[in-house]
């Protein structure tokens, strides 16, 4: 109707930007989701190009956290605005029970025999492990060796919490209860021990906040992916990560298509591309830090884990006990927490 | 004949609205009106699970008061940087006008950092104090209501004080010589002439200042931190993480009707000043 | 009486004078430490920041580095100017239409004109999701325009009224008495007085829309990523110092375009009159 983009020519050099980029068709299209920040990043620079180079595909991602990817697809009703979802296990739950994913067809993945059996299933693939545990300033700290250590000093009135509502929150606010008597389906030691400590705890906070905090000394300690302890060190951040002594906690992502995808051929060459030894490879080197699934990858020293198998050493959850209470749980952590 | 046209004027904007805000609101309505969160089974069981928890309350509170306290600290320190603006040269008026406008020109995203810089542990207020002597323990400003406050009130600034010296400007200077003439004090000229004749400018600043900073969801988790409990955060926990939707509306619906009350207090007293104004 | 005088516009000077510095600082503070912070030499956001350079700034205007946040610059001013236009013209005609008006529809309208300001974005952004697929539509740049009209039409709206209800009917009572047609009294009594109202809030709706988050997450689609999305994702995984170079650009950028307003058309002198 308007011809929007000459008239605003202007003021977008202004703002320094450039135009948009002409995009050359290629055979085809695939729409993903993908993790903002560090997903989307190794995503663009590594899956894209790969893609298109073995399928000739062209891959737009669409940055969204797991549970706005759900949000949107629920919201939009049989017309999503994405092919593929990359999601957590407790979002992939809610996804299966919403009926918002096609049945998954393990023939058309190419590289499926060099993924470790189990995968696969009837919704998804697997494309990575991530692992969660402590993240400290070794500058300001001592090393924490357990999950309690992180309720009791020095560490506790450095530490900073977040809730349920993220994966590696949920996860460690559970490995806490553990450790004080409590189990995957009750969290309740959790709260008690924490409603003790609360005067002294450094940050409750939202997790988007967390690097923010921890780069400027608000709090020196917290729960988190080991992926964003690296990413934070590889950008200068005082930051390690620590496996507590009971065990990292370590969970699959994975990929899903959409119900009603429009592109649904590319998508499952999408996610073979993605599970492919080339692109693997490329994903374990930082500042990247992935650990994919496929055998054949060498998981470099840099990685928490040397082999794929080692998974069953790490601390596992299952999503479907977890996923009905989580609810309750958040409403909780709120009346518990709240000043 | 006249009168009708002007109100027609309106129409556009209400088939607007009617279309791209009123059906979803309708819709949202709706929505809240059903027990499950798969939106299966009509009944009133989310508003009865809001309403029948007391802690419901408490965040209502909380979230009104935020707004008024936001607007009160906007006032107290907005309304002498206006009256700064009046008396100042062109020139400086220019540059304080571009002051003024900058909370806008940082995105939300920095202006957090910003503010855990400022406020944090080991932040520039910690450090000044403490280098001074002042305190010898870090103050905990961060993560409370009076840090949350301090952070609003810097990007709802311009929301105040850009209706406000739009008004204010337009006041004639004689009005206040005149005032000065008849051997008025500067504070009661100020009490009896400039406070009524800003009126309207100024209620249009605190309609958008409490709207504005009692649905700032970012500012309230970030800043505030997860301790501090607002409407909007329950309406963010339970659209998007735990998915029920019914009850986010019903939470939305609560904070939409809370903040339209006290507008709406707001705007009747602006309208009665304006009247009282032109007599 | 002239003692006591002197006294009390001295303490007004003083406690005025310190609260409008007090409002200057918490103002500024938060711009400086985020341009401070944008020339650091160091790999991610830091105060005090690690050296001085200029890297962030020429990482944040290479093609070839900084490509997906140039295409979400220029996808959040087109929303931005385009839902910044339209609020301007529904919204002043509508605050035309009703401000003056004391019938209890109008009133109704007034309150109803305001809401968007007052629902949560979030709420806002996932009803537009649900209602626009409903009915047909599919997330695109339009739509975004929009939901963004709506939600920041408010701005507008408001400091319109502000400055129509300071308008004295006399005026305008007087030229229509004297013959003016009333287009002609719009156009050459209304409107020049009115019009930095209209301007306050156009410049207040176009900078809410370049930072707003909620209605853009809700109906944007991979091809329509928006500015403050994009930031959210650096900010939080990776503390990117590009997203300070980004705010040292639009207060740059701000600041040339009040010089050239300035030139041309007296914007400040307009905000006086």
């Amino acid at each position: 109707m308007f011809n929007r983009r000459s008239l605003l020519a202007g003021a977008t050099a202004l703002g320094g930007a450039s135009l948009l980029p002409s995009l050359a068709y290629a055979k085809g299209i695939v729409t993903a989701a993908t993790y903002p920040g560090s997903w989307e990043e190794a995503y663009r620079t590594v899956v894209a190009p790969a893609l298109k180079k073995v399928h000739d595909i062209d891959l737009e991602l669409q940055p969204l956290y797991a549970v706005d990817q759900i949000a949107k697809v629920r919201a939009a009703r049989g017309a999503p605005p994405f092919d593929a979802f990359v999601l957590d296990p407790g979002p992939r739950i809610t996804g299966i029970e919403g009926g918002l994913f096609e049945k998954f067809d393990a023939k058309k993945i190419g590289n499926a025999s060099k993924l470790p059996t189990g995968m696969i299933d009837e919704w998804g693939i697997c494309v990575g492990a991530q692992v969660v545990g402590i993240g400290y300033n070794p500058k300001k700290l001592p090393k924490p060796t357990s999950w309690k250590d992180l309720l009791s000093d020095p560490w506790v009135s450095r530490l900073g919490i977040t809730g349920f509502q993220t994966t590696f929150g949920t996860v460690s606010l559970i490995e806490i209860a553990k450790a004080f008597g409590g189990s995957e389906t009750n969290v309740e030691p959790a709260f008690v021990e924490l409603k003790k400590v609360l005067p002294k705890i450094a940050a409750v906070g939202n997790p988007a906040a967390m690097a923010g905090l921890l780069q400027q000394g608000q709090c020196d300690i917290t729960y988190t992916n080991i992926q964003t302890v690296a990413i934070l060190k590889s950008r200068g951040v005082d930051i390690e990560f620590v496996k507590p002594d009971s065990g990292a906690v370590a969970f699959f992502t994975t990929m899903h298509i959409a119900k009603g995808a429009t592109d649904v051929e590319n998508a499952y060459k999408y996610f073979d591309t993605v599970v492919s030894k080339a692109v693997g490879d490329a994903l374990v080197q930082p500042p990247h830090n992935f650990i994919p699934v496929n055998r054949e990858v060498v998981l470099p020293s840099s990685l928490p884990m040397t082999n794929l198998d080692e998974m069953s050493t790490y601390v596992r959850h299952d999503w479907s006990k977890i996923n009905p209470l989580r609810a309750a749980w958040i409403e909780k952590f709120n009346k518990e927490m709240a000043k | 004949m006249k009168k009708l046209a002007e109100w027609q004027l309106a129409l556009p904007l209400t088939l607007a609205f009617a279309s791209i805000f009123l059906a979803p609101l309708l819709m949202l309505v709706g929505v809240s009106f059903f027990n499950d969160d798969k939106i299966t089974e009509p009944g009133f069981g989310q508003w009865a699970k809001f309403l029948g928890d007391p802690f419901s309350y408490k965040v209502i509170f909380d979230t009104m008061m935020l707004g008024l306290k936001t607007v009160c600290a906007t006032i107290l320190i907005g309304y002498p940087l206006a009256l700064v603006y009046l008396d100042a040269s062109p020139r400086l008026q220019k540059v304080l006008i571009f002051v003024i406008v900058m909370p806008l020109l940082l995105s939300v995203v920095v202006r957090t950092f910003a503010w855990i810089v400022v406020l944090g542990r080991e932040g520039v207020v910690n450090t000044v104090l403490m280098q001074l002597g002042v305190i010898s323990e870090p103050l905990r400003l961060l993560q409370t209501e009076l840090g949350l406050v301090i952070s609003l009130t810097q990007i709802e600034m311009p929301l105040m004080l850009l209706p406000l010296i739009s008004v204010m400007s337009r006041l004639d200077p004689n009005l206040r010589d005149a005032s000065a003439a008849l051997g008025a004090s500067r504070w009661r000229t100020l009490f009896t002439v400039i406070v009524p004749l800003s009126m309207p400018g100024l209620v249009a600043g605190c309609l958008l200042v409490f709207a504005s900073s009692t649905t700032a969801f970012i500012s309230q988790t970030v800043i505030g931190g997860v301790r501090l409990i607002y409407l909007p955060l329950l309406i963010w926990q339970q659209s998007l993480v735990v998915f029920n939707w019914p009850f986010a509306a019903v939470v939305s619906i609560t904070l939409l009707i809370s903040v339209l009350t006290v507008v709406s207090a707001l705007s009747w007293l602006g309208r009665r000043s304006g009247g009282y104004v032109h007599g | 009486m002239g003692r006591r005088r002197s006294l009390g516009d001295l303490s007004y000077g003083l406690v005025i004078g310190t609260l409008a510095t007090l409002a200057l600082l918490i103002i500024v503070a938060p711009v400086v430490i985020v341009l401070t912070t944008s020339f650091t030499e160091g790999r991610s956001l830091k105060f005090p920041p690690t050296g001085f350079s200029l890297q962030w700034y020429e990482a944040l205007f290479d093609p070839s580095k900084s490509r997906q946040i140039h295409r979400a610059v220029s996808n959040s001013l087109e929303v931005a100017a385009w839902s910044t236009g339209f609020g301007m013209l529904l919204g002043s005609m509508a605050a035309l239409g009703i401000a003056r008006n004391r019938h209890r529809l109008a009133r109704v309208a007034d309150g109803f004109f305001l809401s968007p300001l007052v629902l949560p974005g979030l709420t806002f952004g996932l009803a537009a999701l649900m209602y626009f697929t409903l009915i047909g539509f599919r997330p695109s740049l339009n739509l975004i325009i929009a939901g963004h009209m709506i939600v920041t039409i408010p701005f507008i709206l408001r400091t319109t009224t502000a400055s129509l209800s300071q308008l004295d009917p006399a005026l305008l009572d007087s030229s229509q008495s004297l013959g003016a047609s009333w287009l002609y009294t719009l156009r050459r009594v209304t409107l020049p007085l009115i019009a930095p109202g209209i301007f306050a809030g156009a410049f207040l709706a176009f900078m809410a829309s370049i930072d707003n988050v909620p209605v853009s997450l809700f109906l944007s689609t991979a091809r329509t990523d928006m500015l403050p999305i994009r930031m959210w994702g650096m900010m939080e995984s990776t503390l990117d110092p590009r997203i300070a170079a980004v705010s040292g650009v639009l207060i740059t950028a701000a600041f040339l375009l009040m010089l050239v307003m300035e030139w041309t058309v007296g914007l400040t002198r307009r905000m006086r009159e």
